[in-house]
């Protein structure tokens, strides 16, 4: 074989090369496909309506209180936005940053934005990149907000509903926010003013909660 | 790093201009060394005896096209990027045997024109003055073939998306089409130069 090869002249050669070339691009698939976005559409769609790929808020807090460090919290909003409150622990990361962003394709991947688009479109673009374990916080910052910072309790409550409310109120003030009693009138109380950052909420979370992963081990 | 590099922004239009200088001359370099500032040569494809124009070419195509399909596939070249001239399939159809035509009568192509000159070939500079009063004479009737420029477009097509047929096996298919070209150029060559011998 080695005797053959030698034994042709270099057009021959050359010639021998590409055709070599051109019978493994029968095999080597597109060109286009370092490019394209490819999704299994089904999958996807089985996600999304079965709504796996969302994180309450009330779960969310509750990774915040124990200080899980397993998930990475991505806040979509403007620096501006993000500079005058986030969630504690968040990152801002904006849309058009995603790409550049140094974020794992085997991480642990919360989204949030104001409402619920912006994560759903970031979702979806993380996944067609093929990341795996991408999340949305449901309802966005609102929903944070309406339940985590600002719970409210109406005047017709059940006893039930109380009870949780005692709940929502401690967690409320863990991340500085102040629970509303009192229905709808009270709404727009000057009293929901958000938690300044550098207010017990952030500074506080990662203290308490370093301190008690400390005792736990 | 990604190419194609003018489109990702590795150089704006200054630099652009040095690069295709560079590439150009390059270009030039390699024509030349293959004879083609000659127009006896270039004639001689016409009458079948060189048909070194015709290997060379074909040369080229395939060399860029597994290139760039191989770095495609490999993720270097964005293809999507890439330009494609548009195609308008009647008038350039028109374009080529006008220019075909111009090829037999001047023994040059534009490009191999250009390298003629470069030569100092005083048949190149007379056919370069020609391209340039063509060029000038057909941008002075634009107007009036202009409907007929811009008929039967088709869009920036490739031969994958005509024929339906997987990319790679149309690089393979080029390829055996080019090395059966090769192999029947060089018998026409032959058969050629040897009656042409006995004549």
């Amino acid at each position: 074989m080695k005797d053959y090869l030698k034994g042709l002249s270099l057009n021959k050669r050359l010639a021998l090369i590409v055709l070599v070339l051109g019978f493994m691009a029968l095999f080597a698939g597109s060109p286009y496909k370092g490019t394209e976005i490819r999704i299994d559409a089904s999958e996807m769609a089985m996600i999304v309506q079965k709504e796996v790929d969302h994180v309450s808020p009330a779960e969310l807090a509750g990774w915040i209180v124990q200080a899980k460090a397993d998930y990475r919290l991505i806040d979509l909003r403007a620096d501006k936005d993000f500079a005058e409150y986030h969630i504690p622990s968040a990152e801002n990361i904006q849309l058009t940053g995603l790409k550049e962003a140094q974020l794992g394709r085997n991480e642990k991947i919360v989204l949030y934005s104001d409402g619920g688009i912006h994560s759903a479109q970031a979702w979806f673009l993380l996944k067609a990149e093929g990341f795996k374990g991408v999340y949305i916080l449901r309802g966005g910052l609102e929903d944070w907000k309406d339940n985590i910072l600002f719970p409210r309790l109406a005047d017709n409550a059940t006893p039930a509903e109380i009870a949780a409310f005692e709940k929502s109120k401690m967690l409320s003030k863990f991340f500085g926010g102040t629970p509303q009693t009192g229905g709808a009138a009270a709404a727009a109380t000057p009293a929901m003013a958000l938690p300044k950052l550098e207010a017990p909420s952030g500074a506080q979370t990662k203290g308490t909660a370093g301190k008690k992963k400390k005792e736990g081990c | 790093m990604n190419a194609p590099f003018f489109k990702y922004g590795l150089f704006g239009d200054d630099v652009s201009l040095i690069v295709a200088f560079v590439i150009g001359i390059g270009f030039g370099f390699f024509l030349e060394r293959a004879g083609f500032n000659s127009s006896k040569k270039l004639a001689a494809q016409f009458y079948f005896t060189d048909l070194t124009v015709f290997k060379v070419m074909f040369t080229a195509i395939i060399t860029a096209m597994v290139g760039v399909y191989y770095l495609s596939v490999i993720g270097f070249v964005d293809l999507s990027l890439v330009y494609l001239t548009p195609t308008f399939l009647l008038p350039q159809i028109v374009g080529g045997l006008i220019l075909g035509v111009g090829f037999v009568v001047g023994g040059y192509c534009p490009g191999t024109s250009c390298v003629a000159a470069a030569t100092g070939r005083i048949d190149g500079v007379v056919y370069l003055l020609g391209v340039i009063a063509g060029i000038f004479v057909f941008g002075e009737m634009f107007p009036l073939v202009s409907s007929f420029y811009v008929s039967s477009p088709m869009g920036q097509i490739t031969l994958p998306q005509i024929s339906g047929l997987p990319y790679g096996l149309l690089v393979f298919l080029v390829v055996l089409m080019a090395l059966g070209g090769f192999a029947g150029a060089e018998w026409v060559e032959k058969r050629m130069s040897s009656k042409k011998a006995r004549v």
